[in-house]
């Protein structure tokens, strides 16, 4: 969509007539169409008008939602100027901007037909996933760090339309379950040792035929058994005995000399039986158990040779452990399976309920539950242990389709509907924390209050006020800021020597920690373009000149008046938006255009790249003169008059933002003269054209939130709800909460809208 | 119900799980169809921002003589190597769409396909060449297709002009609207391929996991399928991304035993990560490439050297500025011999990759000749981001199908989708058209 290089020269009277048309009340018809026609349209009709605008068909009819997308081109482009291109007549400021909201009131009145927009299911990207996993299982690894890259789209890595998934992710998805199921849930492994029954001590017992200890009248064997640590531990004695008499052996046992008590050994030879005994270790060492044959019987005269002797048999004896208590058990553990399992089944059942619930983010259905089940079964059924049974329901559930994507199901998807209140906790949670919604959300979607405003407006500013909540920094700022790049930028070592790893990651901390300064002390939005403060540590101080901090700690630092301010002047956006070795005032202004001021210079006409002219455009001395000559072909203009001047005010700033007065023997011109005549000379005076328009700001960052809040582009159809927002924000002294609020308030992030199929 | 799947995936692709070591020649009935000993593998190689033209196109067609100084590293293996200058990607032009070739021509690479200009809603692109030959010989392999790279997508902001990032960081298009993934850490590609070197798991344990994996499966999909009626069309789009992926791993955990690949892995190092040096970085996933081939664990294989846009900086040979700033170079002189040392320094490593093939022998001649290896750019000129005239060069025999050691000089706007059909002929894909061809590459033979 072009709009440069038109021959748009219009609107000179405009400004009157539509200032005389208070007293008359004019109709578009006689208002703007007119204008529009006599300047406008000679240029942009045919069968490939100028940026695809053909103002015969537009003007046909007045503007309504349905060409929302060319109006508001038309309207902007009038209002900033940057229509009709430099050197043709043009209108005055008070009839460019009275033509543009002419045309927004308009459309604004259509506001009642707003649709709420539809986001396409949205798969969680790398930092949601690690974070979901984070609160879900209370595991603080990153499980998500091995795999492939979320592609961006809007800006942002959150959007449902751009979250593609393909085997490789699948892949990883399913080992990072198993690893996940593996550390979180233990698999009871206590030790055994086995005492044979050859190794067994003991006073008149004997060595019997098959290895075990035979005792054959009163008599005992014992075990010494060393312990390395104290807890919970078993005794087991595997015994039998050769039967006579009027009852069966009877075996005492005595633990580190103290008698527990007597025990019937009914078992007979091939059929041993096994007694347990609890042993609590409290002191580490060696410990002393013995068993006693007490009841002997023998009578070689009984007729029956069978009952003529009794004696006792010990087979071996073992010591299972440590046993671990369940309260000993790790949290993540106790998170999916709370108590030690008594009756099995029911426990799994119940257990994975729970955490399904949780994962999937909404109540689980009866016949999910039995599914998940299956496996439990499964793995119990061959042998192993309720323990591995739960793992593989959780592996099962963190692959499921349920907990990897943000559903939010239709019953008919082509209709219109409120968010329900499980999906609202889910839309507020990733979007405030990029991660799953906390128990109390779940407890108001469960209670069906959180769609109630007052409820909304405290959930969210108690989430703002989370640490979870820096994940806005992380994610949004991050992105928004293109933070994110300074990962991959690779300045200069030669010329910018200063530059290294740790100072890499201080201009990041330095802009996350200002966004959370604004967002946790609920400052105006303003501050991001001229708060008088930052975050440093020495290695950025030293490196902004700025002395009196010492130490790798960051601290907040009132910069007084002076050249720092806000983000704009923050070394991580001036290195992002430099080139290696030098900086690019075209980078620059282009990266305020499109994220202050959110008007981003409509791209360059076709076939640009050719610059023909290179040999005259290579002599210029200075990349100043060179930009000007660039400036001064007519195609190149109408974008670069715009984006080249911002990016001048900031040459003060190397291409790792460090100040400077000179580039080689050149002193810095630091002036850039706008579109509209303005001149400006510095950062400072750059912050005070940029505050002139600072609802255009708000009305950006509001677009910019709005997308990332929602996981799809802003289209034209949210224009109404921006308005709103930026109305809110405004009226709410620009404080980070309330714009926050509106957003949440706001009928796309309340409602969905039916599938009408594609755009 | 699972049984009858599973039994049905059973035996498409079993007989190709062995490892293609010269002692195991496949002997089964899809072998014996393919009619030859050694499969013919295929290649994508990227490289960003265009090719200095100057140094690129051999001075004279036919019989390649001198190699001009990007191309001179290639020098031993020049006679495995056609040189293909004329070939054009149309739709990689804007027509009408306005900037954003980067994104525009890595997209439309493989495609052949003018990709729809969103920064997410719709994006829609064409299946590329790569992933039709995966859809028809993938199931041979353990992998359908291998998809590696050495940068990461985008990672905030506009990647190029009001295109999604999706665009710009991927050659590989599974479907219209579903770019393939790639692995950048040649550690976690070999893993993938090889496992993760664990010995400590044994038989009975790994058969055991596989069935619960298998189960976990099968759960999954029940619940994408039970999901699908209460979604929108986009939804059920992203759902059957789901699916597929589901059912390609099924595939894999049926058909294709964790072979041991111990002859083949002798003498090489296990990767520990992502080398700093961008050079060992594109050498080692060089070397993750041609084992994968070697084991016969894919025959497909895209591998994008970096996004294209790339601002990196090549400091190590003398080029400390921006990639893309210097590809923008006026025809100033300096930023010309910038970027032609980019270019030669790309081709050095394609050289490395291409002599280890070449090195590789297989029981009917090398590795390179059994193999079709396509390396170029999207764009031609970085000053001017044109898409004729094309950097293309097609290295490997083709398993004996291509006369090699040549500058093929083709007519201006010839196709590159026309070589596609070509390639994917020669590894018995049918096909008479695919995005804009007008019909086979004729002159490789």
């Amino acid at each position: 969509m072009r709009l440069t290089g038109l021959g748009m020269t219009c609107l000179a009277i405009v400004g009157i007539t539509l200032q005389g048309g208070k007293a008359k009340p004019q109709t578009f018809q006689t208002a703007v169409k007119p204008v529009l026609t006599k300047y406008c349209i000679s240029c942009h009709t045919g069968k490939e008008p100028p940026g695809g605008i053909d103002l015969v068909t537009l003007l046909a009819k007045d503007p309504d939602m349905k060409m929302r997308e060319v109006w508001d081109k038309v309207a902007t482009n009038i209002a900033s100027s940057h229509m009709p291109p430099q050197g043709s007549p043009h209108p005055t400021a008070v009839g460019r901007k009275a033509i543009s909201d002419w045309i927004q009131a308009k459309l604004a009145a259509d506001c009642k037909l707003a649709e709420p927009g539809r986001v396409t299911i949205r798969r969680l990207n790398r930092d949601q996933y690690n974070n979901t996993i984070r609160d879900l299982v209370g595991v603080d690894f990153k499980p998500a760090e091995d795999f492939p890259s979320d592609d961006v789209g809007y800006g942002f890595d959150n959007i449902g339309d751009v979250l593609s998934m393909s085997p490789l992710h699948m892949e990883k998805y399913l080992a990072a379950a198993e690893t996940i199921a593996e550390k979180a849930i233990l698999i009871p492994r206590a030790k055994t040792v086995k005492f044979e029954g050859d190794t067994l001590k003991g006073k008149d017992s004997v060595e019997s035929d098959n290895g075990g200890r035979e005792m054959a009248s009163t008599a005992t064997a014992f075990i010494e058994p060393t312990f390395k640590q104290s807890g919970l531990y078993k005794l087991k004695i595997q015994t039998w005995g050769q039967q006579a008499g009027p009852e069966p052996c009877k075996m005492r046992i005595d633990l580190d000399g103290t008698p527990v008590g007597e025990f019937l050994v009914s078992a007979v030879q091939g059929k041993p039986q096994t007694i347990e005994l609890p042993l609590n270790i409290r002191d580490d060492g060696k410990h002393h158990y013995s068993v006693e044959y007490t009841n002997d019987y023998y009578h070689p005269e009984d007729p029956n040779p069978n009952n003529r002797d009794r004696n006792l048999f010990v087979d071996f004896m073992e010591v299972v452990g440590p046993i671990d208590s369940h309260a000993d058990l790790p949290e993540s553990h106790r998170r999916i399976i709370p108590y030690a399992p008594t009756e099995p089944v029911k426990d799994a059942r119940k257990m994975l309920t729970a955490f399904a619930t949780k994962a999937y983010r909404r109540p689980v259905r009866v016949d999910e539950v039995d599914r998940l089940m299956k496996l439990f079964d499964l793995t119990v059924r061959g042998g192993e242990s309720f323990e591995r049974g739960m793992q593989l329901g959780v592996e099962a559930v963190l692959t499921s389709p349920n907990f990897l994507f943000l559903v939010e199901a239709d019953a008919n998807p082509k209709a219109n509907r409120v968010v329900n209140d499980y999906e609202l906790a889910s839309r507020l949670s990733y979007f405030l924390w990029s991660s799953m919604p906390d128990g109390e959300l779940m407890t108001l979607a469960a209670q069906g209050k959180l769609h109630n405003p007052a409820t909304l407006s405290h959930e969210t500013k108690r989430m703002l006020l989370d640490p979870k909540a820096t994940s806005l920094a992380d994610n949004f700022a991050g992105q928004w800021l293109q933070i994110r790049n300074l990962n991959t930028v690779a300045p200069d070592q030669d010329q910018f020597k200063d530059f290294n790893d740790q100072l890499r990651q201080s201009m990041a901390s330095e802009t996350k920690m200002f966004f959370m300064n604004v967002v946790r002390q609920d400052r105006p939005i303003l501050d991001f373009i001229v708060g008088d403060y930052t975050f440093l540590n020495e290695p950025l101080a030293k490196h902004y000149g700025i002395t009196g901090v010492s130490g790798n700690e960051f601290r907040k630092v009132n910069l007084g008046p002076g050249t720092r301010a806000g983000i704009l002047t923050q070394a991580s956006v001036l290195t992002v938006t430099s080139n290696p070795t030098r900086t690019s005032p075209t980078k620059r202004g282009k990266w305020i255009l499109e994220n202050i001021l959110g008007t981003p210079p409509p791209p360059p006409p076709p076939g640009v790249g050719d610059l023909g002219d290179e040999k005259k455009i290579n002599s210029a001395k200075t990349l100043r003169k060179l930009m000007e000559q660039h400036r001064n072909k007519p195609m190149c203009a109408s974008c670069h008059s715009r984006m080249d001047p911002l990016g001048f005010g900031l040459e003060n700033f190397d291409a790792v933002g460090e100040w400077r007065d000179k580039e080689g023997d050149t002193p810095i011109d630091s002036s850039g003269t706008l579109p509209d005549g303005r001149i400006f000379k510095g950062p400072a005076q750059l912050r005070q054209i940029l505050m002139a328009n600072k609802d255009g700001f708000a009305r950006c960052l509001s677009e910019k939130l709005l997308t990332y809040a929602l996981g799809r582009g802003v289209e034209s159809f949210d224009k109404c709800a921006v308005d709103a927002i930026v109305k809110q924000t405004i009226a709410g002294n620009y404080k980070f909460s309330k714009l926050v609020t509106a957003i949440v308030t706001s009928d796309p992030f309340l409602k969905r809208e039916g599938d009408k199929g594609s755009r | 119900m699972r049984i009858d799947r599973r039994t049905l995936l059973k035996g498409i692709g079993t007989a190709m799980a062995l490892p293609a070591l010269e002692v195991m020649l496949p002997t089964t009935a899809i072998a014996s169809a393919m009619a030859k000993a050694k499969p013919t593998r295929m290649a994508f190689m990227f490289v960003p921002n265009g090719i200095d033209m100057a140094h690129w196109t051999p001075g004279a067609d036919g019989m390649l003589g001198d190699l001009p100084s990007v191309l001179e590293p290639l020098s031993g293996v020049k006679s495995s190597l056609n040189v293909l200058t004329g070939l054009a990607q149309h739709n990689a032009f804007d027509l009408g769409d306005g900037p954003g070739d980067h994104a525009r021509s890595t997209a439309c690479w493989l495609t052949g396909v003018h990709p729809k200009k969103t920064a997410g809603a719709d994006i829609k692109n064409g299946i590329s060449a790569d992933q039709v030959a995966a859809q028809h010989i993938g199931h041979l392999t353990k992998f359908p297709s291998l998809e590696i790279g050495c940068e990461r997508g985008g990672q905030s902001g506009n990647c190029d002009s009001g295109y999604s990032c999706a665009y710009s960081s991927s050659i590989s298009w599974r479907g219209e609207s579903t770019p393939v993934a790639k692995e950048v850490n040649p550690r976690l590609v070999f893993e993938r391929l090889f496992g993760n070197g664990d010995k400590s798991e044994e038989e009975k344990s790994l058969r055991r996991r596989d069935l619960f994996r298998q189960s976990i499966l099968d759960f999954v999909m029940e619940d994408a399928h039970s999901l699908r009626g209460q979604l929108g069309g986009r939804d059920q789009h992203k759902l059957d991304e789901y699916l597929t992926a589901v059912r390609e791993i099924e595939n894999r955990l049926v058909n294709f035993e964790n072979a041991n690949q111990e002859a083949i892995l002798t003498g090489v190092q296990r990767p520990t990560g992502v080398p700093a040096d961008y050079g060992e970085h594109i050498r080692l996933m060089g070397d993750m490439m041609v084992l994968a081939f070697q084991a016969d664990l894919t025959r497909v294989c895209t591998f994008m050297f970096a996004n294209d846009g790339s601002n990196r900086s090549y400091k190590d040979i003398g080029v400390p500025e921006g990639h893309h700033d210097m590809s923008h170079h006026g025809n100033d002189p300096h930023k010309l011999e910038q970027k032609r040392r980019i270019d030669r320094f790309h081709v050095t490593q394609l050289a490395y990759v291409l002599n280890k093939m070449q090195a590789t022998k297989e029981l009917d001649g090398t590795l390179l000749d059994n193999s079709m290896i396509v390396y170029g750019a999207g764009i031609s000129d970085g000053n001017r981001h044109n898409h004729d005239d094309l950097p293309i060069l097609l290295a490997g025999k083709g398993g004996g199908t291509i006369k090699t050691g040549r500058h093929v000089n083709y007519a201006a706007n010839t196709p590159m989708n026309n070589l596609f059909l070509s390639m994917l002929d020669r590894v018995g894909v049918p096909g008479e058209t695919l995005g804009d061809s007008t019909g086979k590459l004729t002159g490789l033979f």
